[in-house]
């Protein structure tokens, strides 16, 4: 396999050669003790050679995008670069992109390539500062594509403005891969002096291939949004799947705390409809399970809902296509006014926080508009306010919290989860950096349920580095694996970034670190429960 | 006495400054409202800005007078735009070339409004105290603006040349604007040692210019008319770059990462969203009804044989 044996630059993306980069596990970053040592992570392996038969493995041997879009001769290959820069130009308009356009603009064109940014990327950083992960590698792509193509100055002096690109299949594969080689986490944003913002140009990467070519990770669009508004749920649960799943639930309840809970659902006029990410329900039912046990306890009025669409909080449109993500958010506000609830709840899901908080916001109007907040500020308000009797004691083991990006850096609740863990967890401890300035699980924009071809690999051994990294640092103090360790992720994709990256290391084994959400915690300190909430398997 | 050549040149580049950015201003401000994509810390939430918290903390944070800080806000803005704070916090050996190339560049500009002010009280009010303030002033300003921005001009080309990071980043033009910026440094520079020590033939040019009477304009030598020149070609061409991120770093800062402006019923950003709703989709893909409206594509999707969203 051919692959680039010099220093990589932006106009480096229409090479010829079959890879760009081939990573290996020497090139990454270190991680600390105990995961110095030789032999603690699995090798990197390569791509399968018919893989690269059909899919654009041309950036660094990895698929997140796992359809067959690799041009097979030269007229399908002028056709998608027609495409490409039809939904290039489409992006810049008002009735294509109004969503977006003047953020879009302004990252075009003011970044005074100062790379100021680029120390900020958690992936750019842990990959061992691999040249296609920085975060103005592919906006630079973007932007000398646009120059060139798009602006006067562009077509009048060519290179002298735009910089050096060629514009062919390569560039496009690479362009769009490397737009799922960012999890649109924003930290590089937030060291911007301009206020550039890669992040949202991967984004807008993403939306183009998307909205103009259909082209984009399945998990996201065809098994994603489109099996969400189609089946009901992302992970394909059937309004009958979650009504037995609740049941079930409710049953999971009584076993643990002695005490049959009726969870209410499609209860018209509750004050709160609450909505979990669906994965919940499949992976962690003891999460909608706590959740039920303490909005119970503390008197709340509210319902589930079992209807299409409303029994998923998750809008995968938010990574990768304005309008899957205008359709979903548009029917969770529907059905919720329908069952003349008060307020949308959000339970521990980022992104789904994000989307309907505060993205949504100016998508929702008139008639599908509806009150829509985190569940972080009623359930700090249910500590505060003492509406249950806790025991911290009982939580008296190490916990340290991830923020997710989406909840924290990206809509400010920051507060209300870390009030709850100073009072509950005595053994409470923040990773380094924290708060607004986290760094991403490695799961964000989608990776954690991308679970395709080698994708998880790289995310594995790349995207979620730092967060381990992290909880190495965190729990230095206390590896022994005779004491348990909890990682609190109040977020399903998290959850689930952070499941396959303890397993990936084989940290539970090795370390005993686990993971769960925050309400878990609550539960388990509860004064009434006799028996422990929280339980210590790795699943 | 009518103006010269030169004043004429310098009431052009002034002008075309001025409309061009004021343009660009319009441009930006005419945008379509977007989608939030607020980025914490958002520095006018009130009590929560230290650690980046938002009003959303709140139970039923729309029915909640909101509190904002204007101090909190201006205080990130300065501390940007006077000291280039992120730079500072997060790429410091890069700081100690840009900064004094920028602050060099504000004292310049003030040095500009000064020898203003100065040819206003000697042409049209006399107030001989403000007069000798404004002189020193000039001096002080004049003398540290220009040592600082070549310095730092000079300093930031090299960088640019010696870091692979930035060069591989770099346009043509990006060069070519940094050398120009030099060359009027330059040449500043040579006309200030040998021609004009004290700016005192740079106050009688901006009299002139105050005055609109080249009675008052010194005589040049060829290196201050070679200066002059460039100096108002280079006036004439910063707003047509990205040298005026001036302009987008506002937009980029208050109208993007620090839109937190809430909808509910009856807002103002409701009324754009149902205008802009409206508006019909262009694009191509199978998922979207091409042509019909944003609005009309997501809440009447297409439904299939068993009447299920098609999408
Ligand atoms: S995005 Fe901002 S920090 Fe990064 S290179 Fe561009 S201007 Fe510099
Ligand atoms: S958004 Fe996050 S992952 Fe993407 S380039 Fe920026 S720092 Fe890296």
């Amino acid at each position: 396999m051919e692959i680039l044996s010099r220093e990589i630059k932006p106009e480096d993306a229409a090479s010829p050669v079959d890879q760009l980069v081939k990573l290996t596990v020497r090139d990454l970053e270190k991680l600390p003790p105990p995961y110095d040592k030789p032999g603690m992570e699995p090798e990197l392996t390569d791509p399968k050679p018919e893989w690269k038969e059909k899919y654009a493995t041309d950036l660094d041997g990895y698929i997140a995008i796992d359809l067959p879009w690799k041009p097979k001769n030269k007229e399908e290959e002028e056709r998608l670069i027609k495409s490409f820069l039809n939904g290039l130009n489409k992006l810049l308009t008002k009735e294509g992109n109004w969503t977006f356009l003047q953020p879009l603009l302004l990252s075009l064109e003011y970044c005074a390539k100062c790379q100021t940014c680029s120390n900020a990327c958690p992936i750019y950083i842990m990959s061992g500062k691999q040249e296609v992960y920085k975060p103005t590698w592919r906006a630079e792509i973007l932007r000398r594509i646009w120059k060139k193509y798009c602006t006067p100055a562009g077509k009048i002096f060519g290179k002298f403005v735009s910089g050096d690109i060629e514009l062919n299949a390569k560039t496009l594969m690479r362009l769009a891969e490397s737009a799922y080689r960012c999890t649109l986490c924003r930290r590089c944003t937030q060291t911007c002096p301009i206020g550039v913002d890669n992040g949202l140009i991967s984004h807008e990467i993403r939306k183009l291939f998307s909205q103009e070519m259909g082209i984009a990770p399945k998990a996201l669009h065809e098994l994603g949004t489109v099996q969400h508004l189609k089946v009901g749920s992302s992970t394909g649960l059937t309004p009958d799947g979650v009504k037995d799943i609740i049941e079930f639930i409710e049953d999971d309840i009584e076993d643990k705390i002695g005490k049959r809970i009726k969870i209410p659902v499609d209860e018209k006029g509750a004050d709160i409809l609450l909505i979990h990410n669906a994965g919940e329900f499949l992976s962690w039912p003891e999460n909608p399970a706590a959740f039920a046990i303490l909005f119970e306890e503390a008197g709340i009025s509210w319902t589930l809902s079992s209807e299409q669409v409303a029994y998923d909080a998750v809008n995968y449109g938010v990574w990768y296509d304005d309008l899957q993500l205008a359709r979903i958010a548009a029917k969770h506000a529907e059905i919720a006014n329908k069952l003349e609830v008060n307020k949308i709840v959000v339970g521990e899901c980022g992104h789904a926080h994000k989307a309907i908080t505060v993205i949504a916001d100016r998508v929702l109007h008139d008639d599908i508009w509806i009150p829509r907040e985190s569940c972080m500020p009623i359930l700090w308000e249910i500590v505060k306010k003492e509406k249950i009797n806790f025991d911290p004691e009982k939580n008296n083991f190490p916990v340290t919290l991830h923020d997710p990006c989406n909840m924290v850096r990206l809509m400010g609740v920051v507060e209300p989860q870390r009030k709850i863990l100073r009072k509950l967890a005595p053994q409470f401890r923040e990773m380094e950096p924290h708060g607004v300035y986290n760094y991403c699980c490695g799961g964000g924009s989608g990776f954690a349920i991308m679970q395709s071809m080698n994708f998880p690999e790289w995310r594995n051994a790349v995207a979620t580095r730092m967060k381990f990294k992290q909880v190495l640092e965190a729990f230095k103090d206390c590896l022994d694996p005779s004491i348990n360790k909890y990682i609190c992720a109040p977020c399903s994709n998290c959850k689930g970034a952070i499941r396959d990256m303890l397993s990936y290391y084989q940290a539970s084994e090795r370390l005993s670190i686990y993971y769960g959400g925050l309400v878990e915690l609550m539960v388990n300190a509860m004064v009434d429960l006799e028996e422990p909430f929280v339980e210590w398997e790795f699943h | 006495m009518p103006i010269s050549a030169l004043m004429a040149l310098s009431y052009a580049a002034f002008a075309i400054f001025v409309i061009v950015v004021a343009s660009k201003w319009v441009k930006w401000s005419s945008m379509p409202m977007h989608l939030r994509w607020e980025l914490y810390p958002v520095p006018h939430e009130a009590g929560r800005n230290q650690y980046g918290g938002s009003y959303i903390e709140e139970v039923d944070y729309w029915k909640k007078p909101r509190e904002t800080t204007l101090a909190g806000e201006l205080k990130d803005m300065f501390s940007e735009m006077l000291f280039i704070k992120r730079v500072y916090e997060y790429k410091r050996p890069l700081w100690w070339l840009t900064y004094p190339f920028h602050a060099g560049i504000y004292l310049i500009l003030a040095w500009f409004f000064l020898l203003f002010v100065h040819g206003i009280l000697s042409v049209y009010i006399s107030i001989p105290v403000l007069a000798k303030v404004v002189y020193y002033l000039i001096q002080i300003c004049g003398t540290i603006g220009i040592i600082a921005a070549t310095l730092g001009c000079i300093g930031l080309i090299i960088r640019r040349f010696s870091d692979k990071d930035m060069l591989n980043y770099t346009a043509g033009v990006e060069i070519f604007n940094l050398f120009f910026i030099l060359i009027v440094l330059l040449t500043g520079i040579a006309t200030w040692i040998t021609y004009d020590p004290n700016f005192q033939h740079a106050m009688e040019f901006m009299k002139a210019l105050v005055a609109f009477n080249s009675a008052y304009l010194p005589k040049l030598t060829t290196i201050a008319e070679v200066h002059v020149i460039l100096l108002c070609l280079l006036w004439i061409y910063i707003p047509f770059t990205k040298m005026s991120h001036f302009i987008g770093k506002y937009f980029t800062f208050h109208k993007v990462l620090w839109d937190d402006e809430l909808n509910v019923p009856g807002s103002k950003v409701e009324a754009k969203v149902r205008e802009l709703t409206r508006l019909p989709m262009p694009w191509s893909a199978p998922h979207v009804d091409t042509g019909k409206s944003w609005d009309e594509n997501a809440l009447e999707n297409p439904k299939d044989e068993w009447g299920r969203w098609k999408y």
